[in-house]
């Protein structure tokens, strides 16, 4: 049962920062509301004042930065960015991890930055934002900050968000070239959170090794994770399956998984294994691919 | 006329269709009443506890709180669907000094709207003296667990013995014995309407039910029982039912609870329990372990069965004495057991009583039973399909002492499975498939209500321009039993099924029927229908040929809605101007026909049995223990096929709903507390997952059935789990023998074998 | 305190005051009687509640009604042109699509809204389109069929 409350709908960011300031002591943003809304049916969040900023049309963009880079507006549903045109190279796996999210409906309606806000470590967005390198903007009244995704995802269900601010935009650098990025999620039914995800992005140098690697774990850590032992053992080699298994291993030593009703601590581990080998070794292939 | 049938067997637009897909049926869920309350329900925290007090006066103060009630307004009486056997009757439902699992109803309350009726929940002070509880079978039957209902002891409150032959002779006999444990899980109905109901007590003493129900007789006479009223005072009315599956056949909290809190107001009252209450306050699959014993001489002809189940019960009996009995008798299927022995023990633990599910016991002996038939053909080195064979049960079997098998055509299911094996050929690495054979009754016999037999019931009455308003009391839960028997009742009278009516299931209009539970409509209530319409058929003819002067030795027949000579067909008159003429002017007098059934000497479970062999490829991913479902084919026998497209469906959604079972759906307890009592974490099959499905039909007769007819739609639900556990072992290897497969079980199978294999190495 | 929502259904404009708590599904169940839109569950897992707005399809319990401020929804109430059935009502009565129909209307808005952003979807893309309403008793596969049917044109649009 939902405990009432007092309803905002800003037509602009502006209107919507005020609002934040003004009530910034008890209060709760809603965006697609696919997350909030459950939460608060369920009792488990009693805001006074909810402000709704769906209606914020000039958050809902994605553009080119003028770069190879793009920036994608905190509104910008997973829909949009699902079937978006600007999604190439090694940004298609913004695409593929949008068409794995939840279910249609879901997605027509949620946002991406509605969802990396909720802070949930199974999320899909936040994984494939941190290994793609992207970083987060944070707007309040007093002005604007950047942080990274590792910055950015602090704890379970907790974000770098201070009261009064909210995200604005997700910017995704430029990346270099021959870069590919993949990302893929264990689950038993398709449409369900993952029990544990990876997202890897590669960077390979002129002669084919590493230059560079960005993994990213899901639901395996109260947070969104990097998996930088992982990446240490790749970093500046030529990767083979041997090197990835080691990586793979590493990985999964220091994820920080939990046992719930979906699956154990250890088989947590196990799937992190397996999965940072083989994501690792498509984002590979597509780099040398792109 | 050259077809067989003019209606049955042909693809039709459900009787219910169009207000189904417009949105315009009205469920018990949508129904709103003038004056109507709302209610709710309050529930124990606890899994076992004494209430020392109940304080609901702050709650009953509350603006727009209209009535409260707890067992002190009950007549003390405690109910079960097993009347004939006192013991079994175990649940008060609102509990007055106990209660014995989180969930059980202790208080309820109308109110003007949910809000208000859920905050008075929290007005209301219970003080509970918790007890020690006991949460699992194997821990309730030892010598010093706690009592979870006084005076029963080592909380086995129903045992069953199933015996023919000298099982420990036999297993002498046997070149191969092989014993073997599983473990098989819960499962939740999941329908997706709730359990709710409107109740409506009027002040001169009547009480108006609409509920969401598989059985409104049930309702009606088990509500008349709690509530100390005449059954005839109480009208039971059965909207479109969003689901059933087993699980709304007995007095609900809902049900109950509206009806107590309506009749202390002369008030309208409406319960609608939410999708937790669902998950763990109704009744769910009953979870079983076993033991199991097969023995066989070489050339793979089996000799004996020894099987041990217990079983847990959870609080409360329900239909538990049923499963824990089917799922003994099932075991025995689909082969020829010279020699079998089945012992069956139900326990008592706190928590959410189990009870009856589709296959109600069959799909959990199905897993045990078509895996150690596999497990002991490969000991043997014989094939599996051969295996089946030389053992599976034949027309006009009987099952010694306990059933007597008209119609089964297992063999030929076994034939095209053969065939689809072999058409696929070799398959692609970590894929296997996987076989289980199934028997399923048509029409349960026992009835454990009033009187030792089933029985179905259903009156046709004509109107003037032809019409035919069809009577029954059987339910459609959407499982189609309203077209089903319009169409049985439309193919004897000779009309079109346009023709048929259908009112059901309401207890002050219909005649009764024990409802949709045991695959019993079609069969059951399908030969009620088709003699009412066998009876009024013969009235029209008797009129029909006075009016056409036939000679005595000619036949009529109707067909298509014409009244013919059955050897002349082209001598005919129009059924409608017969019927108008037999009506119209002659004293009022109206064509009514009656019918009924109840199955005679065909033992105590069914009078037939619907057989089937599934054939279920899976993927592995064996370095996750991930499992796919490829393709599903099942090759099954229900008689002849009234329905068509009700046969696909009912098929379809029993892949879903069994392969659930297998892969996904679980229901984790702590100490008593399901952990997942929400769709976000109780896993179902949605459409990415359903699997690509194949059915063939094989053609039988049933001479118990109408127009040759059984059941189809609890019996395919027996074999997918048993199949995907065996497809898994064909696949990678390795035995899965508890419930869900899950891919972490896989994967640490898989781990099992190889260390095993590594050691084995390692020996050598 | 109550606020004023305007929103169009089923063509309809309406002007309705309500708390700001207020699902959008209960809008349309409690306040305007159209009960064709069901509610399945608690946690916004099963779309039982799913309709068509501005376009898309979306499930009703996890919008709030004020957030629809604006908004053109199409239930299943408004699938139908007067008294003919809509192209995917006819495919599900031809296939059988249906058994208890609970999960009906929201399986047939989901259609809807795949329709709208895929007018002849693939067997996948269908598939993928169904995969936010779970259905108890068909197993799906005839919903499928159904829908393919539309996609490949075998039911006419009256204009």
């Amino acid at each position: 049962m939902i405990k009432d409350f007092e309803y905002f709908g800003p037509k602009t960011l502006n209107e919507a920062l005020v609002l934040l300031d003004k009530y910034r002591d008890d209060y709760k943003i809603i965006a697609g509301g696919q997350s909030l809304i459950i939460l608060l049916r369920q009792g488990l969040l009693q805001p006074e004042n909810v402000i709704d900023i769906y209606g914020i049309k000039e958050l809902d963009y994605i553009k080119s930065d003028g770069k190879k880079g793009l920036k994608i507006g905190a509104l910008t549903t997973h829909r949009e960015i699902e079937y978006s045109e600007l999604m190439q190279g090694s940004f298609k796996v913004l695409s593929e991890m949008e068409h794995l999210l939840s279910t249609p409906q879901t997605r027509n309606r949620g946002t991406i930055g509605g969802n990396i806000s909720h802070g949930d470590p199974a999320g899909d967005p936040a994984p494939v934002l941190m290994a793609l390198g992207a970083n987060v903007k944070l707007a309040s009244i007093t002005g604007e900050r950047i942080l990274n995704m590792e910055e950015f995802s602090v704890d379970y269900f907790e974000t770098a968000m201070e009261h009064g601010e909210m995200l604005v935009e997700i910017e995704l650098p430029a990346p270099p070239p021959h870069t590919g990025a993949a990302y893929t999620k264990f689950n038993i039914i398709a449409s369900d959170m993952a029990t544990v995800s990876v997202a890897s992005c590669v960077t390979l140098a002129a002669d084919d090794t590493c230059a560079d690697v960005r993994i990213a774990l899901g639901a395996a850590a109260p947070r969104p994770m990097r998996a930088k032992a992982a990446e240490a053992i790749l970093k500046g080699k030529k990767i083979t399956d041997a090197l990835l298994k080691k990586a793979g291993q590493a990985a999964s030593e220091e994820a920080e998984p939990v046992s719930d009703i979906s699956a154990s601590e250890e088989y947590r581990r196990e799937l992190v294994k397996v999965l940072t080998a083989r994501v690792t070794k498509e984002a590979m292939s597509r780099a040398k691919a792109g | 006329m050259s077809e067989k049938y003019s209606v049955i067997g042909k693809n039709v637009h459900r009787v219910d269709g169009t207000e189904k897909v417009t949105g315009t049926a009205k469920y018990t869920f949508d129904i709103v009443l003038p004056n109507m309350l709302y209610g709710k329900i309050l529930r124990s925290p606890y899994a076992s506890a004494k209430i020392v007090s109940i304080d609901t006066s702050k709650a009953e103060k509350m603006d727009g709180v209209y009535a409260v009630v707890t067992a002190k307004d009950t007549i003390h009486k405690k109910q079960g669907i097993w009347r004939r056997f006192p013991e079994l009757c175990d649940e008060e439902i609102l509990c007055s000094t106990r209660v014995r699992y989180i969930g059980d109803p202790v208080a309820a309350v109308a109110a003007i709207d949910e809000y208000t009726a859920e905050e008075a929940l929290n007005m209301i002070d219970v003080e509970y003296e918790p007890l020690p509880a006991v949460y699992s079978q194997l821990d309730a039957i030892k010598e010093d667990a706690p009592q979870v209902h006084d005076g029963v002891e080592l909380n086995i409150n129903v045992t069953r013995h199933i015996e023919w032959g000298d099982v420990d002779e036999a297993f002498k006999q046997c070149d191969v014995i092989r014993e073997d444990h599983f473990v098989c899980s819960s499962q939740a109905h999941m329908c997706m309407e709730t359990h709710c109901a409107a109740a409506s007590y009027s002040y001169d003493g009547k009480l108006t039910v609409w509920a969401s129900t598989q059985a409104s007789y049930y309702t009606q006479v088990l509500l008349a029982g709690m509530l100390g009223m005449r059954e005839g005072d109480i009208r039971v009315i059965k909207p479109p039912v969003g689901g059933g599956f087993g699980g709304k056949f007995e007095l609900d909290s809902a049900q109950f609870c509206a009806a107590l809190l309506s009749k202390k107001i002369c008030r309208p009252v409406r319960i609608v329990l939410s999708r937790e209450e669902e998950f763990t306050a109704t009744k769910r699959r009953t979870p079983i372990v076993y033991t199991s014993r097969i023995g066989a001489k070489k050339d793979g002809t089996i000799l004996a069965k020894e099987i041990r189940g217990i079983t847990d019960g959870g609080a409360y009996t329900g239909m538990g004495a049923t499963a824990l009995y089917l799922t003994g008798f099932f075991s025995s299927f689909p082969y020829k057991y010279p020699n079998y022995r089945y012992d069956g023990y139900r326990a008592y633990t706190n928590t959410e009583p189990t009870s009856a599910m589709r296959g109600f016991g069959a799909p959990q002996a199905v897993f045990v039973g078509e895996q150690q038939i596999d497990l002991i053909a490969k000991d043997l080195g014989i094939d599996p399909i051969e295996i089946r064979r030389k053992n599976g049960m034949v027309p006009n079997y009987e099952v010694p002492g306990q059933a007597f098998i008209q119609s089964c055509g297992l063999h030929q299911c076994l034939d095209k499975i053969d065939n689809y094996i072999k058409e696929r050929g070799k398959l692609p690495a970590d894929h296997g498939i996987g076989i289980a054979a199934y028997g399923f009754m048509s029409g349960g016999i026992f009835n454990w209500f009033d009187t030792p037999y089933a029985f179905s019931s259903a009156i046709v009455k004509l109107s003037i321009d032809g019409k035919v308003d069809l009577f029954t009391g059987a339910c459609d839960i959407g499982q189609g039993s309203d077209t089903t028997l319009s169409m049985i009742t439309a193919e004897e009278l000779g009309v079109k099924l346009s023709d048929i009516r259908i009112h059901a299931a309401d207890t002050a209009i219909c005649p009764a029927d024990l409802g949709a539970w045991g695959s019993r409509e079609t069969l059951m209530n399908g030969n009620a229908c088709k003699m009412a319409a066998a009876d009024a058929k013969r009235q029209i003819i008797e009129f029909a040929a006075a009016k056409m002067g036939v000679n005595i030795v000619h036949d009529l027949d109707i067909r298509d809605g014409w009244i013919y000579l059955a050897d002349r067909p082209e001598r005919r008159v129009s059924y409608y101007d017969i019927v108008r003429e037999a009506i119209r002017g002659r004293d009022g007098e109206t064509i009514i026909g009656r019918g009924h059934y109840t199955p005679h000497r065909k033992g105590m479970i069914s009078p037939a049995y619907s057989f089937g062999v599934q054939a279920v490829e899976v993927e592995v991913d064996p370095e996750t223990g991930k499992m796919k479902l490829i393709n599903v084919v099942t090759a099954h026998e229900s008689g002849t096929v009234v329905n068509p497209i009700g046969i696909t469906g009912q098929l379809e959604g029993a892949i879903m709903m069994a392969g659930g079972y297998a892969l996904c759906e679980d229901q984790p307890m702590d100490q008593g507390k399901i952990l997942n009592p929400s769709l976000a974490d109780y896993k179902v099959i949605r459409s990415l997952d359903m699997p690509q499905t194949q059915i063939i039909e094989v053609d039988t007769y049933e001479p118990e059935g109408p127009f040759g007819a059984k059941e189809a739609g609890e019996g395919l639900t027996n074999p997918t789990a048993g199949a995907i556990a065996n497809a898994v072992r064909n696949a990678v290897g390795v035995t899965v023998n508890t419930l869900p497969i899950t891919p972490e079980k896989i994967f640490r199978a898989i781990q099992e074998k190889k260390a095993k294999e590594a050691q084995a190495k390692k020996a050598k | 305190m109550l606020k004023e929502l305007k929103l169009t259904i089923n063509g309809q404009p309406y002007e309705l005051s309500i708390h700001p708590r207020t699902l959008l599904v209960e809008v349309l169940r409690e306040q305007l009687g159209l009960t064709g839109t069901k509610r399945g569950c608690n946690e916004g897992a099963c779309g039982a509640c799913t309709v068509v707005m501005n376009g898309k399809s979306v499930k009703s319990c996890s919008v709030l009604a004020l957030s629809a401020n604006g908004a053109e929804i199409t239930t299943v109430e408004g699938l139908a042109k007067g008294a003919e059935l809509h192209p995917l009502q006819k495919a599900f009565l031809d296939y059988g699509a249906y058994q208890c129909g609970f999960c009906t209307a929201g399986m047939l808005m989901s259609c809807k809204g795949l329709l709208n952003m895929f007018p002849n979807p693939t067997p996948e893309q269908i598939r993928d389109g169904i995969d936010g309403n779970i259905c108890r008793c068909t197993g799906y596969n005839s919903i499928l069929r159904a829908v393919e049917a539309v996609s490949r044109g075998d039911y006419k649009e009256t204009k």
